[in-house]
């Protein structure tokens, strides 16, 4: 087992003053709150924080926790607790208020104990602990899922996983993991929920389960963007091909289809597909949007043939709306 | 962990129109009514209309979500209801600046040819 630095997690020495201490665990818990942050690992960071903070406010535990950090810690960063180790601040009678102990890790739940067994906090339970003959409906679990917009648009099936908070026959509440294969139905768009019913966390005393609401999210793509039902394309056309007007092949999310780039076309110039856009009573469009692409290097033909036409369209100024 | 080789077929709720009353909310919430009264006082979540009476009001599942990161942010970072309005009103500020920040940049992305 690891050893935690606690004081390093919440970046505080050693003499910090509880005031100094709670002011260091404010900061951070805002920091890295998992509704706020957008920081990679930010759930494990606020965890983390919660816990050293959860020891380090209470002078009992500090200081036990300094006795332990003192003996117990090794070199190589491992720790074992002295043998006989009994931790006197008793932490599994449920004396916490704010933080989750569900969520501590083996380090605190081998130097405090029974932590994660203390209670029903999180679940709103208050201190009571478990009682077999209350009656109560699961928890429902909101989660989020990221699908391709090939997905999202032609429906999938998909593998969900997400975490439900389950008592044991002892009642003790454990997270568990549960993963579900759903079918996710054609059209989905960003934002949009769906749920499956009685799949959150199991209720108690013959509640009814909670439900699964699963949140949809959109991964970028490499060539289309979204517009509420519309998806959009940006097309690079030969300059030929905007001057003259070409069919020209593009994808669209069903595959490929062709396009009539219309004689004199300009960068910009946007062209509807209908119905290619997101399914549903009513259906989006796929929006192209040309953009003239020249080729990185001329022939001498081609240069010449360049030459002519600047001496033929020498009356076109691109730049008029510059006013130079 | 559990596995379940059955494909599950799903409720689509913003298609369908589900709603939850007010007790539902509060159950699933496991919190009472007054405060979710509080809540949509301060404009922290709102009924899908407007009605004169709270047992009247429905909620939709965005809402059922918003309530459970209000009860988090509020237990977390032990916030009163004002703080608790503008902290979620800032956030649903940044979080649409995010997503719109990151779908511009992949059209420019897209019309440059990158």
């Amino acid at each position: 087992m690891d050893f935690k630095d606690y004081y390093a997690a919440l970046g505080v020495s050693e003499s910090a003053t509880p005031e100094e201490i709670k002011k260091a665990y404010r900061k951070l818990a805002r920091k890295y709150h998992p509704d706020v942050s957008k920081e990679e690992n930010a759930s494990d960071k606020f965890k983390e924080v919660g816990e050293a903070y959860e020891v380090l406010k209470d002078p009992e535990k500090r200081a036990e926790y300094d006795q332990l950090r003192k003996y117990g810690a090794r070199d190589d960063g491992s720790f074992q607790p002295p043998p006989g180790w009994q931790s006197a601040s008793g932490f599994g009678g449920g004396g916490y208020t704010e933080a989750d102990a569900r969520q501590f890790s083996d380090f605190f739940e081998e130097i405090f104990g029974g932590g994660r067994h203390g209670g029903f906090s999180g679940t709103g339970f208050g201190g009571g602990g478990f009682r077999q003959n209350m009656r109560m409906r699961g928890e429902d679990v909101h989660a989020k899922l990221a699908l391709f917009l090939e997905e999202a648009i032609n429906g999938c099936e998909k593998q969900v996983s997400f975490t439900v908070q389950e008592a044991d026959q002892h009642g003790r509440v454990m997270p568990r993991q549960k993963t579900l294969k759903v079918k996710i139905p054609a059209g989905m768009r960003e934002g949009q929920h769906i749920r499956l019913k009685g799949q959150g966390a199991p209720g108690v005393g013959g509640g009814e389960a909670g439900d699964l609401f699963i949140e949809v999210e959109l991964a970028p793509h490499p060539h289309f963007t979204v517009e509420g039902r519309d998806v959009m394309l940006t097309l690079p056309i030969a300059p030929w091909e905007a001057a003259l007007g070409a069919t020209v092949t593009a994808p669209t999310v069903s595959g490929k289809v062709n396009v009539k780039v219309p004689k004199g076309s300009t960068s910009g110039r946007k062209l509807r597909l209908k119905g290619k856009g997101f399914p549903g009573k009513h259906p989006g469009d796929q929006i192209i949007v040309l953009q003239v692409a020249m080729p990185e290097q001329h022939n001498p033909e081609a240069e010449k043939l360049y030459e002519q036409l600047a001496e033929l369209e020498k009356n076109f100024n691109p730049r008029s709306k510059l006013h130079v | 962990m559990t596995k379940h080789n059955t494909t599950l077929t799903v409720e689509v709720l913003d298609n369908n129109g589900s709603t939850f009353t007010l007790r539902e909310v509060c159950e699933r919430g496991d919190c009472h009514a007054e405060f979710i009264i509080k809540l949509v006082d301060y404009g922290i979540i709102a009924p899908v209309e407007e009605a004169e009476e709270a047992l009247q009001w429905q909620f939709d599942v965005a809402a059922l979500s918003r309530l459970q990161k209000a009860m988090r942010l509020q237990r977390d970072l032990n916030l009163n209801l004002p703080g608790l309005a503008l902290s979620l009103d800032l956030l649903d500020e940044v979080n649409a600046m995010r997503r719109d920040m990151a779908r511009l940049e992949q059209r420019l992305r897209h019309l440059t040819g990158e």
